[in-house]
Formats: structure tokens, C-alpha cells, sequence
């Protein structure tokens, strides 16, 4: 090692300065090769129609897997389901671990510990196991939840079938999964803040509930915009194996989003212009609210040291 | 793998492409050094009898052929075109295919199937062919010439609890036949029963579209013209089977439930009828052995209109191109559609022999025939057998799923069953090879 930093430093000045871009190469060829080639690709394949297949030729096609897909009554209706899984997913994802994290930081080690297991193991279930499990619990005639239901007298819910409920089942599920993350990351950050910080509130008069208004929030509140920022950009393709496994997008394409409309018209066919025009979509799209957000989030933003 | 060698794959797999054609004139007549192919089967994928029952088949052929090693691949029915579809884009082609009646006219057109004329000689292809059922061969031709052999095929069967029916003051032994019939059952059923009326396999993610078919063509619809151009399923006959089944929802005769609910609930004795593929009889079978009696009938047709029905299931196709290979997986196709595979198929997976004198004959299905009779609407149903249309071109899948997309919409979505079959046929026909 200290043989080749010498030699190294002999060179003419001209290659020294190839030198940095040598030890870069291979990470700037694999980002080239695995990311921003297969981008541009995706770009120019969005204009051609081809099934991958070597026997097939590309035929070139213009905008017209574009217009396929906006033409798609479906879309529309899958982009303003997506709004209602963010919606529906943000108070999951950030409200309840913020209350829950702020709320078991105070209890007794051994009990925070418990605690915080139990809510993280949903996390650690397979997708597709615990879809596969919840389609049991919710089936209207013989699932658990349903008895449960009846035995109170009321009629049996059709969680999954019921167009009008079936999004929110999927949302709570996807969210009952997501608990365990955010908890995770907003614990973390909550044992970050400084203890003077509390103790000189403390010191203060200020009670429990001023300390998390005044101290605790407002230090958290990175941690919540980037959480906030990962409900938006992600939460939708979050819900996507519980939409592959217990509605495969109905009842009426009252489950289907973007993400899950997009793969099942594109991708389960290997119609690779489909699915190139609607990862370009998608990346403009996302890309765009992904800027905004970022923008926000330095706005708003408050740290610490 | 590096770029050139990818390059390489290419090059070397459009030159196989090339060549195919030329190499398949002298396709040998017999395997006489050791090949190894694969074969693509969905219901190796399957849990349960039907992987079991391939599996043996598998084993029995490559006893009885030593030169030749067969490499099973197990893949579920709505993804094995797509697997299929990427081996061959990554050069590995797959030798014989057990293909979706829905993809076959994709197959032949983009996956390279081969035509069982272009390299079997006519003498020994006609002596394969006696026996099997004219309708159940037609099936596996597009264009005049044979693709595809059908291999596990079924037809719909309305499946009845016989128990229900009696509780309901229906007589059991004259199932109805027509689909006001059906739906005068269905009442009398949820009026007096706490049992559903009737549930079918017909809507849902993974049912495709081949029970839709059979039920519009019962109303003479169609769904495409006979030059495969023209989307049809808009017109006034397949519109009126669409409303029928809208009344039917409507009506509560008809619960909507998802392909695997309906299942189970009809196993579980809590339905009085189901329309579903004859394929599932083993599944209801098992929960209706000691509790109930399940039955099973026609499809129902329209008032005094013929019923036309048509098949779910799968054709073998050959994709291979090496001349060894392609014999050997001919060999294998010629195995699995024979009178000792068929027995197999009918018995331990419960789908249709594709040769109908097995059915009488009692070194093959004989007795067992006797003992099941939920077999025989199936094979009544196979003389009048239709073909399941697949749609042409390289999005024949969107056109599927929006043609499906609006018979759904229209059934239960509350909205004008014309209107949104004729939205559906619009944007669908756009998609269309011009």
C-alpha cells in the first residue's frame, strides 16, 4: 500500500491528475452500467415495441405507449387510489410511531424493550406469509375477525371484496407493517436529543407535555419530514405484494395504484415498451415530488448542533 | 456475464434463428445418443396431485426412453409465458411448453412454436392422431396447422350440492339448464337456505378470460371477428349475456366472490352452485366426500339457444430448434398425450382425456368412469367443444384484461352494461394488430 501511495506521488503532473479518476472508475462504471445506462435505455425502449424476445425486432412506435397508458381508463382511477394510500398511510407511518416512540421512551428499560419488540415483529414477517395469514383472519364467512364481528351481532364485514372498504384494508395492513420502521427510526431519534436540553426545560417548570411540545418535536422534526417524504414517494409501492396477493387490484380496481397497475400492464407480459413508458412516467413524476419535498424539508428542517 | 459475451448470446441466438429453419429438414427419426431437454409444465408449480401425477409422468417416460432427460420446470399458469418468454430473450429455449390456450396464438407468433407438420412425417403424425377427439385437436391449430397438442383440458361444469337443493325444494335430479332456470334455483336457494345461490369462476385476477367466452358465446356473441381484426364484444349478443349476468348479481342469485373463495365455499358445502372448470373437481371432491352430496350439470345455456361452451387449459408446444432436441421433445409429446397419460390427467388431476375411447375402455379409465359420474357432463360437453380464441398480437394480454376490466365493471359496477362494454371494445381495438 505505502509502495504504491509513493510511487504515486512521483508521477508527472499530468497523470496525476488521471490518477483520482483511475481509483474512481470502478464505482463511476458500475453506476454507469447498472444505473444511469439502463435509465437511458428505458428512455429511448419507451418508443419502441418489443417483447425482449431475439427473434422479435424492435418496432419503432413513437408516442403510442404513451398514449396506451394515459388512454387507460384504469390509470386514473389507480392515480387517485395512490393519493388515498399516502393519505391513508401517513397518519401509520408517522403519526402513531411518533406518539408510540415519544409515549415507551419514558417507561422502565426492560418494559421500553418489550414494548418496542412487539410492535417491531410485523416488520420482520415475510409480505407475502402475512398476507397470505390475514386473507384467513378477514375472510367474510370463517375469518376470525369476522366471527368476532358476528358475535357482537353485527353483519360480517367484507374487508376485501366490499370496493369501497377494500383500500383501507390494504392500507391498515401495509401500515401495521410500517409501524415497526418508523417507531424504529423515531426512537432512535428521540434518545439522539441532547438530555441537558430536557433537563434545563425541566429545570424551567415546564411540564411533560411542554417538553415534547416545545423540545422534542421540534427536534424530531427532520426525522418526521423524511419520514413524511418516504410515505410519499413510497408508501404505495409498499402495499404491493398485499394488492398482488389478497385483491390482485379489485374488487373493480378499487385496490390498484400506480406501481401495481403499471407492473401488471406492463411487466407480466414482458412488454418491454409498456413498461419503459410507464417507468419513465413514474421517474418524471416521482422525480419531480421528490424535489419539491426536498426543497420543503431543507426549508423546514431544524437541527440541533 | 460481460458485455461481449452478451453481445455474443445475441449474435449466436439470431443465428440459430436463422438456421432454424433450414436445420428443420432433417429432423432424425429416432434419439439414438443422449439428449437432455426441458419441459415447462405449470402444474408442477401446483400443490398437491397435480405435480405428483407429472412428476410420475416424467419419470415413467424417461424410462421407457433412457437417451432422452427431461428437466421439469415448474411455473405458475399466468407466469409461465412470461418465464418462457424471458429464457428465450436470455438464449436458453425451452424444448416442449405447456402453454395457456390464451398465449398460443402468441406463441406461434412470437416464441418460435413449431408446427407439428413442418418436421414430423405425415405417416407417423397420422398414426398419433387416431383416436383423439376432432374437437379436442382443433384446438391446438392456428391457421390450418397443428401447434399444439391440448393437453390438461376442461370445459365448464356447473357443479350443484345436491343436499342444498333438497333443502331448497329443488329436485335434485333435474339440475337447471338454462340460465333463468339457474337464476330461479338461485332465489329459491337464498330464500330458504342460508347457503349462497350461486358463484362462478367467471371474474377475478387470475381467472382469464375462457369462462366470459364460453358464456357469450352461448348468446352467439363472439368476441372478435372471424378475420381476428375487429373486436366484437361489444355488440348486442355479447351485451345481453353481460346484462343476464348483471340481473343475475342484481338479483342476489349470483355472490361475487374471489376465484379462491368461491372455491372453498362451494367445498365447504355453503353454495348451491358453481360454474367453474371441471379442473377443481378434485379440490371439491375431497371436501364434499361424507358431508354433501356434490353433483354436476352442463354449462347453462339461453333459453332454447345451443350451448356452445369452450375449453380452459393448456396445449404442449415445441419451441426447440436444435433437430435432436425438437425430436425428443416430439417424443415426449407423443408420451404425454397418450392413452397411459391421459388416464393419468383424467383420473389424478381431473381434467378431459383428450382421447375418448380411454373412457370406455377398461384397461384405462373404465371402471374408474363408473365409480365417478361428475366426469360426464365434461365429456358430454367435449363433442360440442369450442375453441378458447386467443387475441393476436403483442399486447393480446392488455386486450384481455381490458375486455375482462369492462365485463367486471359492467356485472357489478352499477353502470350501463353497454356502456362499458363498448368503452372496454374501443380502447381494446386500438391495441390491435393493424
Amino acid at each position: 500500500m505505502s509502495d504504491l501511495a509513493m510511487t504515486a506521488s512521483v508521477p508527472p503532473p499530468r497523470r496525476r491528475h488521471l490518477l483520482p479518476w483511475l481509483y474512481l472508475a470502478p464505482a463511476i462504471l458500475t453506476l454507469g452500467l447498472w444505473i444511469y445506462w439502463p435509465l437511458i435505455d428505458a428512455f429511448r425502449l419507451s418508443f419502441y415495441e418489443w417483447n425482449m424476445l431475439p427473434t422479435a425486432e424492435p418496432k419503432f412506435v413513437g408516442w403510442q405507449n404513451y398514449e396506451n397508458i394515459f388512454a387507460l381508463q384504469k390509470f386514473w382511477q389507480s392515480l387517485n387510489n395512490t393519493v388515498i394510500y399516502v393519505v391513508g398511510l401517513w397518519p401509520l407511518a408517522v403519526l402513531l410511531p411518533l406518539a408510540i416512540a415519544i409515549y415507551t421512551h419514558d417507561l422502565p428499560r426492560r418494559s421500553r424493550n418489550v414494548y418496542r419488540a412487539i410492535i417491531f415483529v410485523p416488520l420482520i414477517i415475510a409480505p407475502v406469509v402475512a398476507a397470505a395469514v390475514w386473507r384467513w383472519l378477514l375472510d367474510p364467512r370463517y375469518g376470525l375477525v369476522n366471527e368476532g364481528i358476528g358475535t357482537l351481532g353485527y353483519r360480517a364485514v367484507r374487508f376485501l371484496q366490499d370496493p369501497k372498504i377494500a383500500i383501507w384494508t390494504i392500507i391498515v395492513l401495509t401500515g401495521w407493517k410500517l409501524i415497526g420502521f418508523s417507531t424504529l427510526i423515531l426512537s432512535a431519534a428521540n434518545a439522539n436529543i441532547n438530555p441537558s436540553l430536557i433537563e434545563a426545560a425541566r429545570m424551567d417548570g415546564a411540564t411533560r407535555w411542554a417538553v415534547i411540545r416545545d423540545v422534542r418535536l421540534p427536534l424530531l422534526r427532520s426525522t418526521v419530514l423524511f419520514l413524511t417524504l418516504m410515505t410519499i414517494l413510497l408508501g404505495a409501492q409498499w402495499s404491493f405484494s398485499y394488492i398482488q396477493v389478497l385483491t390482485g387490484g379489485g374488487p373493480l380496481g378499487a385496490t390498484t395504484n400506480i406501481f401495481y397497475i403499471l407492473w401488471d400492464f406492463g411487466f407480466s407480459s414482458l412488454s418491454v415498451g409498456w413498461s419503459s413508458a410507464a417507468a419513465v412516467i413514474l421517474f418524471l413524476g416521482f422525480g419531480l415530488l421528490a424535489f419539491i419535498l426536498f426543497r420543503l424539508i431543507d426549508r423546514y428542517s431544524f437541527h440541533d448542533n | 456475464m460481460n458485455r461481449k459475451t452478451f453481445l455474443l448470446g445475441t449474435l449466436a441466438s439470431l443465428g440459430v434463428a436463422f438456421a432454424a429453419p433450414a436445420l428443420s429438414q432433417s429432423t432424425p427419426r429416432t434419439v439414438d445418443q443422449k439428449v437432455t431437454i426441458s419441459y415447462y409444465n405449470y402444474n408442477l408449480a401446483s400443490a398437491g396431485n397435480g405435480a405428483d401425477a407429472t412428476k410420475r409422468l416424467i419419470a415413467q417416460f424417461e424410462a421407457a426412453n433412457p437417451n432422452i432427460k427431461v428437466d421439469g420446470v415448474g411455473a405458475a399458469p399466468n407466469d409461465l409465458t412470461a418465464r418462457v418468454q424471458a429464457d428465450i430473450a436470455a438464449n436458453r429455449v425451452p424444448d416442449v411448453v405447456q402453454m395457456v390456450f390464451s398465449d398460443l396464438d402468441f406463441s406461434v407468433t412470437n416464441l418460435g412454436a413449431v408446427a407439428l407438420e413442418s418436421f414430423v412425417p405425415p405417416d407417423e403424425l397420422a398414426a398419433h392422431f387416431d383416436g383423439i377427439s376432432p374437437n379436442g385437436r382443433k384446438l391446438g391449430v392456428i391457421d390450418g396447422k397443428t401447434y399444439g397438442l391440448a393437453y390438461t383440458f376442461s370445459t365448464p361444469v356447473l357443479f350443484y350440492n345436491a343436499d342444498i337443493f333438497k333443502a331448497a325444494g329443488l329436485d335434485p335430479d333435474k339440475p337447471p339448464k338454462t340460465w333463468a332456470e339457474v337464476k330461479a334455483a338461485a332465489l329459491a336457494i337464498t330464500k330458504k337456505t342460508k347457503a349462497d345461490g350461486l358463484l362462478t369462476g367467471i371474474f377475478g385476477p387470475s381467472a382469464g378470460d375462457w369462462l366470459f367466452q364460453g358464456v357469450v358465446r352461448s348468446n352467439n356473441g363472439g368476441v372478435m371477428s372471424a378475420d381476428r381484426r375487429k373486436l366484437v364484444f361489444a355488440e348486442p349478443a355479447a351485451v345481453e349475456a353481460v346484462a343476464m349476468l348483471r340481473d343475475l348479481y342484481d338479483s342476489g342469485a349470483y355472490t361475487n366472490l374471489d376465484v379462491t373463495a368461491a372455491m372453498e365455499t362451494m367445498a365447504a358445502g355453503k353454495a348451491g352452485m358453481y360454474l367453474q372448470t371441471s379442473a377443481v373437481q378434485g379440490f371439491l371432491v375431497k371436501g364434499a366426500t361424507g358431508k354433501f352430496d356434490l353433483r354436476a350439470s352442463t354449462m347453462p345455456r339461453f333459453g332454447d339457444k345451443p350451448q356452445r361452451p369452450n375449453n380452459s387449459g393448456s396445449a404442449l408446444v415445441i419451441l426447440s430448434r436444435d433437430p435432436l432436441k425438437r425430436r425428443a421433445a416430439w417424443e415426449l409429446m407423443k408420451f404425454m398425450t397418450s392413452k397411459e397419460a391421459y388416464t393419468v390427467i383424467t383420473r389424478d388431476i381431473g381434467y378431459l382425456p383428450l382421447r375418448t375411447d380411454i373412457v370406455n375402455d377398461p384397461q384405462y379409465l373404465g371402471d374408474w368412469v363408473k365409480k365417478h359420474p361428475l366426469l360426464q357432463p365434461n365429456l358430454e360437453q367435449l363433442a360440442i367443444l369450442e375453441p378458447w380464441e386467443s387475441f393476436p398480437g403483442p399486447n393480446y394480454r392488455q386486450i384481455q384484461k381490458m375486455m375482462m376490466d369492462g365485463a367486471e365493471q359492467a356485472v357489478f359496477g352499477g353502470g350501463d352494461p353497454a356502456k362499458a362494454m363498448k368503452q372496454a371494445q374501443d380502447s381494446a381495438q386500438a391495441l390491435m394488430p393493424k
